[in-house]
């Protein structure tokens, strides 16, 4: 939206094309950025491609030479109001104010909470604010700010991410600043304090010994990602234990009071810092499914393998939080199966792999690949339990790179099957650029030619983490060239 | 008489934004620059009859292709020689 506005403001006349369900997020998003009456055209996402083309041409041209109306001529101001108490009375109409919602028409008229991810919540009376900010020696009108650098291509050197930030245009949307910068909570680019912070976690439920994790949390973004939502955070270091995580069985599900009400402060800094209101201000799809915030069990990590934390530069005893992809898909195989694979080399997984009759250790992670990248691309974020990630060091994968550069490599397609997926099209410029690693273009390439579907061993991601039954989640992996790292320590 | 109490605002505080009229519209589109904006991973059963289109119905109009992968943005060369800016589908 940024780089539309700068051509209005040039005095350059502009006409976008856009969908109607999603006009009220492009308003929100162009007064935002300053020019609140951008001229857009509807089209429809199921008629006819050449139709619609059709039909657009006349009202296309039509916005860019009638007349400005009046409305469309005017300057100004907009301005919100931040009063720090913004209600006073009896607890029970507290909590009826807070759980306040608003009819939004352009969600069929869903009743969307004002304050709340739709439940009920503390009421952050002035008191309990209080003692929540015991838990950090941060004054409570602080902004929130970058504690470090947290630019694209900081881990992939890009200097074009560098000189676009100089031209203040927004290149990764979403937590990227350099220190001391304000974090934008997204999709509304709102500002927090440290009080604020702390008046979120009174209403999700949090203890103030929570609140360093909650700073963290914040300077990351909150639960906001790019205004859409974010699905996941896992906590590394000391603090987790300090604060009573539940690092085993069920840790994605309910019970645990900090992997919970952490996790429900992010959704409500979506809400509140963000501005998320969905068919309003977020145009995403589905929702973010943050739920638990969880623990990293880096005691329980094999010898040799880095923690997150240590993957991201940090030390070992350093408390880090970081924004990982959470959700997705488990692994099918029985629990058993997988025992009597590792125990004896007996069951389908053992035939799959051709070691039937070979005691373990074996590489589980080959069940499974077929598949993998069949309609996808990227890497793979690996929750799994701390003896399976054993299993894996005990064959012979002594860090975690080396899984990392194994995924890489059971990656490769074919070109001919690269052809296939949905997003290669507008990875490849419709297949009129080159490929990256033999620089040759797309459409020279033959079919049999080996292509990777990931740009970067460290778009994987593995998370030992987790107890019980022999399972594994794995969901969408990460962008190697970020730097999704957050020390809680320097919020203590 | 149930206590009263004071409670906190949770809202994240908006910055005050300057807002600016649309550019003047242009008194005919004959002998224009335009650039059209196609976004990649936007409509392209739409964007590609429409481009086709205009090319070979329009040819009075100096039409100027922008690719996918600029975003939108028109660098501040591009903008002294453009007179207006076609973009879709947005998002």
């Amino acid at each position: 939206m940024p780089q539309l506005v700068d051509i209005e403001k040039a005095g350059v006349p502009l006409v976008v094309i856009i969908y109607e369900d999603q006009d009220e997020c492009f308003n929100q998003a162009a007064r935002l950025n300053g020019v609140p009456n951008i001229r857009r055209l509807h089209v429809s996402r199921t008629r006819d491609g050449v139709e619609e083309a059709d039909r657009l041409i006349k009202p296309m041209f039509d916005a860019l030479t009638h007349p400005l109306t009046e409305k469309e001529k005017e300057s100004g101001r907009w301005e919100v109001p931040d009063e720090r108490i913004i209600f006073e009375g009896a607890l029970q109409e507290a909590q009826e104010f807070y759980q306040q919602a608003e009819i939004i028409p352009t969600a069929q008229n869903a009743p969307i909470a004002k304050y709340t991810d739709g439940l009920p919540i503390i009421v952050p009376t002035e008191e309990l604010v209080e003692k929540m900010l015991k838990g950090t020696s941060h004054k409570p009108d602080e902004l929130i700010t970058f504690q470090t650098d947290h630019m694209f291509g900081n881990r992939i050197q890009n200097r074009q991410a560098e000189a676009d930030r100089r031209s203040n245009r927004s290149v990764l949307m979403g937590n990227t600043g350099i220190k001391g910068d304000p974090v934008g909570f997204l999709p509304m680019r709102r500002k927090a304090t440290v009080e604020k912070v702390a008046t979120i976690g009174v209403m999700a439920g949090c203890k103030p010994e929570y609140l360093p994790v909650l700073l963290a949390l914040a300077e990351s973004g909150g639960g906001c990602g790019d205004g859409r939502g974010r699905s996941g955070f896992c906590v590394c270091g000391p603090i987790a234990k300090e604060i009573g995580m539940n690092f085993d069985i069920n840790i994605f599900g309910p019970g645990n009071h900090a992997n919970r009400s952490i996790g429900r402060a992010g959704e409500l800094m979506w809400r509140n810092f963000g501005g998320n209101i969905p068919a309003v201000t977020n145009c995403g799809v589905w929702g973010n499914g943050l739920t638990n915030c969880i623990p990293e069990n880096v005691e329980a990590l094999p010898p040799g393998w880095k923690s997150l934390a240590e993957e991201y530069d940090f030390k070992r005893d350093e408390s880090v939080l970081i924004s990982v992809s959470a959700g997705g898909r488990g692994t099918e195989f029985s629990p058993g199966g997988y025992r009597a694979l590792q125990k004896s080399g007996h069951g389908g997984i053992a035939r799959r792999l051709g070691v039937k009759g070979i005691p373990g250790p074996h590489n589980w992670l080959e069940y499974i690949i077929p598949g993998l990248w069949a309609g996808r691309e990227g890497g793979i974020t690996i929750y799994m339990l701390p003896h399976m990630a054993q299993h894996l060091y005990e064959y012979g994968f002594k860090t975690k790179d080396d899984v990392y550069e194994w995924l890489y490599k059971q990656s490769f397609i074919t070109v001919a099957e690269y052809r296939t997926h949905s997003w290669a099209d507008v990875r490849t410029g419709g297949w009129m650029g080159r490929e990256k690693i033999s620089g040759q273009p797309w459409k020279e390439l033959p079919d049999d030619y080996m292509v990777p579907a990931m740009d970067d061993p460290y778009e994987n991601c593995i998370i030992v983490t987790g107890g019980g039954e022999e399972s594994a989640l794995y969901s969408g992996g990460r962008a190697p060239n970020t730097q999704p790292a957050y020390s809680i320590d320097a919020w203590r | 008489m149930s206590e009263k109490y004071k409670c906190l605002n949770p809202v994240g505080i908006q910055d005050p934004v300057d807002l600016y009229p649309l550019a003047p519209r242009l008194d005919g589109l004959e002998g224009k620059n335009i650039y059209l904006s196609l976004g990649g991973g936007g409509e392209q059963e739409i964007l590609i009859p429409l481009r086709k289109k205009l090319l070979a119905e329009y040819p009075d109009i100096n039409w100027k292709i922008q690719p996918s992968s600029a975003g939108g943005a028109l660098s501040d060369e591009e903008l002294k020689t453009t007179d207006a800016v076609i973009r879709g589908v947005v998002w």
